[in-house]
């Protein structure tokens, strides 16, 4: 018989065991710290993992993610005892002030990130393949939802799950900025003051960390979000069965889960005031915390190296029969050009991080100048890949628009060659670029002009795509629902943000910008012209083809219309708090600078974006039941994906496609761009 | 495959290739021992990196049909081929991103380490490849005790060289004062050697798999599976090519 989950239940264990992981943790900082307090790391802690476990029992039984989280409580605790004991054998400190020390927390929290994919099952076909067993090439899935609970293999199940973490993770993240925003509204410290303490640190630290796990915490959401997009549409709109390698697929998505967790658990244990970039010296001195971000991050790098790879080998080896390059949609190029910066470029955020890491565990001096290491080194190491990052960030985002503004203005998209390279070429300059974060640093001078000319040189393929879309939309017949409405949106903030970069990158400019709210603006703009918005018109757009109901029309043009006047207010708000002097990163600010006004506004407008995607976040869940049924081409489009009926069966087209035309030829009569052939013996 | 050769002369290639090897090693620490010039280390590196890549790691595979049935075994062995270079490209950042710190850190200068057992872990990790790559010849022929032996004597020369490093290496160098927080020249040493050392670790992981499997003819019709294992202990090769000249050779040492 099979039991019945319910969300109702999944709550209830949800308070139940937060409760009771409270008083366990409680206790055991009453026993070791011979003290209770009532806020402190470890009874939070065990409270945030026992809840987060229960909630997923209650809805879903012990299996799946449930086991994984399970698995991952269970080994984090096994591996911290195990260092506990080392430490005792060896005579050293056996607890520190978060209950282990922070060696036994590192080595813990490893062993409990790869225990949760052991739990989970993602590693059950290649545990078997090493052992010589068999398996077959899929499995079924499991009908209705509670197959995006559990490992999937289907690539349009991981782009859900992905899209959703991604949408859970922006809410997360939203609300801390909406907390730290909300201190901001006035000069002086208001709630986050010294007398406030909570997880074991007072109100100034609090919002330290809770700034700097902003940044983090939508910096995975992104690159979940993005993942989420390729990971349904490039199968699709290439004509496979699936990615690659379906197993690695499903791993990068279910390595995020544990990465996302320990990011929650630096919020607990501690936290770190170093904002996302994690500089040292400051990352050295931090609370344990720091290093259950560098570890969360370095996870969740993983997730973002593998589902490159596999995009990559996606498109290379995997395409329709005639789709040759020139063929390609470009939001597989847009990929492409994503992928190839996430596979490399990663590995040295992961590295710097992992540097630091060592130079607390170990004492290595790497960046120690103390003993003969070089702080700038890590700046180095660390923006080669955080700035090419947000290139990987809005490129997907950038293909979206590509992809999506023909459809709407019935036109073929103008210079399609051109656009295709410019994903490319963005891509290729993006490495050039790092130092331009590092001009006030003390980097060897000789380095500022040439880093300062390859920056605005990423000017050049951006232009091209903004001169493409203009033209593309000149002349068209535009209608406007709700996904055009954000690709619209998306190309007007974009342009914001394009237009306040060149001003950062110019040295002489930047020396007195850098490090104040006036950067804090323009990446708000480009991240969210270049991936909010096209997310979600995204969403919007493919959510028939995933359900096979559209999401409401109105309560999206709501959405519409409340997010974008409100974000542009926030962020030219930004820009000018900015230019009259505010920092970033920052607490508070002295009223006689005479921006308390501006802030207030901000705060109104930020809680204005949150309401937006609040009414986003029901209409979404809403009408996966109760939207409107939606099952043919629904915006008229020539894609494949959109030629046969909605929701898509698992393994995609029944028919094999064939392309035979050009793929925006939108308007020209009796242009065809695939055609259904029935597969002849297998080949493609 | 259109690359298909025959054994005798797969094998023989493997020899020639390994003896330009040992010439170049004993080159470059005859070089570095007399006249020291850093731009001829790093051009014996290049050319020795090139030969495994090419020859031991057969990287012109990569350049197969991309037409063909999708579903057949070759042309999801040439998706599987694509995705580990892929990986390997990726993993080179790491190594490149070490070699950048140890640059960055160390200049022209380099820790004092014993030159012979430098010397003679890279010896038995040059050997291992070569056996590797006997091993794998065989099986893709057909033979599979000559894959078992070959691949278990692989097997046993990186345990070698595991052991030689982390168990004698790194307690000599810490026996001379050198440890992993006595300076930038410790970090550098013991983290390039300890990622390194990782890597050779798991690729001991992929021998002892596919020796385990072979030995119940997994492998006798598809042999896939021993070139990935292959491919990626070469690649750990190439790293300690480039790493043994970065870390014992270039420069002068810190006394």
């Amino acid at each position: 018989m099979k039991r019945k989950y319910t969300v109702g239940s999944g709550l209830l264990f949800l308070l139940i065991a937060g409760g009771v992981g409270y008083l366990i943790g409680l206790g055991l900082d009453a026993l070791i710290m011979k003290n209770v307090r009532w806020t402190a790391p470890v009874p939070s802690a065990f409270s945030l993992l026992f809840a987060f476990t229960a909630f997923f029992f209650g809805v879903y039984g012990y299996r799946g993610i449930t086991r994984g989280l399970v698995y991952q409580v269970v080994w984090t605790l096994i591996g911290g005892f195990i260092v506990t004991g080392i430490r005792v054998m060896m005579g050293l400190s056996v607890f520190g002030g978060f209950f282990f020390t922070e060696p036994a927390w590192v080595f813990g929290a490893l062993v409990g990130a790869v225990a949760f994919l052991f739990g989970v099952g993602v590693m059950d076909d290649w545990v078997k393949w090493a052992r010589g067993i068999d398996t077959p090439e899929f499995h079924e899935d499991e009908p209705g939802w509670e197959k995006f609970l559990g490992v999937s293999l289907d690539h349009k199940v991981i782009g859900i799950q992905y899209t959703v973490t991604a949408l859970f993770l922006i809410s997360v993240g939203g609300t801390f900025a909406l907390i730290f925003r909300t201190e901001l509204a006035a000069s002086g410290l208001q709630f986050l003051n010294v007398g406030m303490n909570l997880f074991g640190q007072n109100g100034p630290q609090l919002y330290n960390t809770l700034m700097s796990l902003h940044g983090m915490i939508m910096i995975v959401s992104i690159l979940l979000g993005i993942a989420g997009i390729i990971n349904y549409a490039v199968p699709l709109l290439v004509g496979a069965h699936d990615m690659a390698f379906p197993r690695m697929n499903a791993f990068a998505y279910w390595v995020s889960v544990p990465a996302a967790v320990l990011l929650l658990m630096s919020l607990v244990l501690g936290g770190f005031d170093t904002g996302w970039t994690g500089y040292p010296p400051l990352s050295v001195k931090a609370p344990v915390g720091q290093q259950m971000f560098f570890l969360g991050v370095f996870i969740a790098g993983w997730s973002s190296i593998l589902g490159a790879l596999n995009v990559i080998a996606t498109v290379v080896r995997m395409r329709a029969r005639g789709m040759t390059a020139m063929r390609m949609p470009i939001l597989v190029w847009a990929s492409v050009a994503t992928s190839i910066i996430a596979l490399t470029a990663t590995q040295l955020i992961g590295l710097s991080f992992q540097l630091v890491m060592f130079q607390r565990l170990f004492g290595m001096g790497f960046f120690d100048p103390a003993k003969g290491g070089n702080p700038v080194l890590f700046q180095h190491l660390f923006w080669f890949y955080s700035h090419p990052a947000v290139y990987v960030f809005v490129l997907p985002g950038l293909g979206v628009i590509s992809e999506l503004l023909p459809v709407f203005v019935r036109k073929p998209l103008f210079g399609y060659r051109w656009v295709a390279m410019s994903s490319l070429g963005i891509a290729l300059v993006g490495f050039l670029v790092w130092a331009h974060h590092m001009f006030t640093s003390g980097m060897n001078e000789y380095l500022r002009v040439p880093f300062m000319y390859s920056t605005l040189l990423v000017a050049v393929p951006t232009g091209v795509k903004f001169f493409s879309w203009v033209a593309t939309i000149w002349g068209g017949k535009i209608e406007t629902p709700t996904p055009m409405l954000f690709v619209l949106g998306a190309i007007v903030v974009f342009l914001m943000g394009g237009l306040s970069g060149p001003p950062n990158a110019t040295v002489s400019v930047d020396l007195h910008l850098h490090d104040t709210y006036f950067i804090v603006g323009h990446f708000h703009d480009t991240i969210f012209g270049g991936f909010v918005f096209p997310f979600f018109a995204a969403i919007y757009y493919w959510f028939p083809k995933a359900t096979g109901r559209r999401m409401n029309e109105f309560w999206g043009k709501v959405h519409f219309w409340l997010m974008t006047p409100s974000f542009l207010i926030l962020t030219f708000g930004m820009m000018r708090v900015g230019l009259l002097g505010m920092r970033r990163r920052i607490a508070d600010y002295d009223p006689a600078q005479g921006f308390d006004t501006t802030h207030l506004i901000l705060t109104i407008a930020a809680f204005a974006i949150a309401l937006s995607v609040l009414i986003f976040l029901i209409n979404f869940f809403h009408s996966i039941k109760h939207g409107e049924k939606a099952q043919g081409n629904v915006w008229n489009s020539r894609s494949p994906e959109w030629q046969v009926s909605s929701p898509m069966p698992a393994h995609n087209y029944e028919t094999p496609f064939e392309v035979v035309g050009e793929p925006y030829d939108y308007g020209l009569p009796g242009s065809k761009y695939i055609d259904f052939v029935p597969a002849q013996g297998g080949k493609h | 495959m259109t690359h298909k050769q025959d054994k005798a002369s797969m094998l023989n290639q493997g020899v020639f290739i390994f003896v330009y090897l040992a010439i170049l090693t004993v080159l470059e620490f005859l070089v570095a021992a007399s006249f020291n010039s850093t731009a001829v280390l790093i051009a014996v590196a290049f050319v020795k990196g090139a030969l495994v890549v090419y020859y031991y790691m057969h990287v012109y595979k990569l350049n197969a049909d991309h037409e063909g049935d999708h579903d057949s075994y070759e042309y999801k062995s040439g998706t599987n081929r694509l995705g580990l270079w892929l990986f390997l490209i990726s993993d080179a950042f790491v190594f490149g991103g070490l070699l950048v710190m140890r640059m960055n850190l160390l200049g022209l200068t380099r820790p004092n380490l014993n030159q012979l057992l430098g010397l003679g872990v890279t010896s038995v990790l040059l050997i291992s490849s070569f056996f590797m790559n006997r091993g794998e010849t065989m099986i893709a022929n057909g033979d599979r005790k000559g894959f078992l032996n070959n691949t278990l004597i692989t097997f046993l020369l990186g345990l070698g060289f595991l052991i030689g490093v982390v168990f004698v290496e790194w307690r000599l160098a810490a026996h001379e004062g050198l440890t992993p927080s006595s300076g930038p020249a410790g970090a550098a040493f013991y983290m390039m050697t300890g990622m390194h050392a990782f890597h050779v670790l798991t690729g001991l992981v992929f021998l002892a798999i596919v020796w385990v499997n072979g030995r119940r003819g997994l492998y006798d019709d598809q042999h896939y599976p021993v070139e990935a294992a292959a491919v990626y202990w070469h690649f750990v090769d190439v790293v300690w090519i480039v790493f043994y000249p970065a870390l014992y050779l270039v420069g002068t040492a810190i006394v």
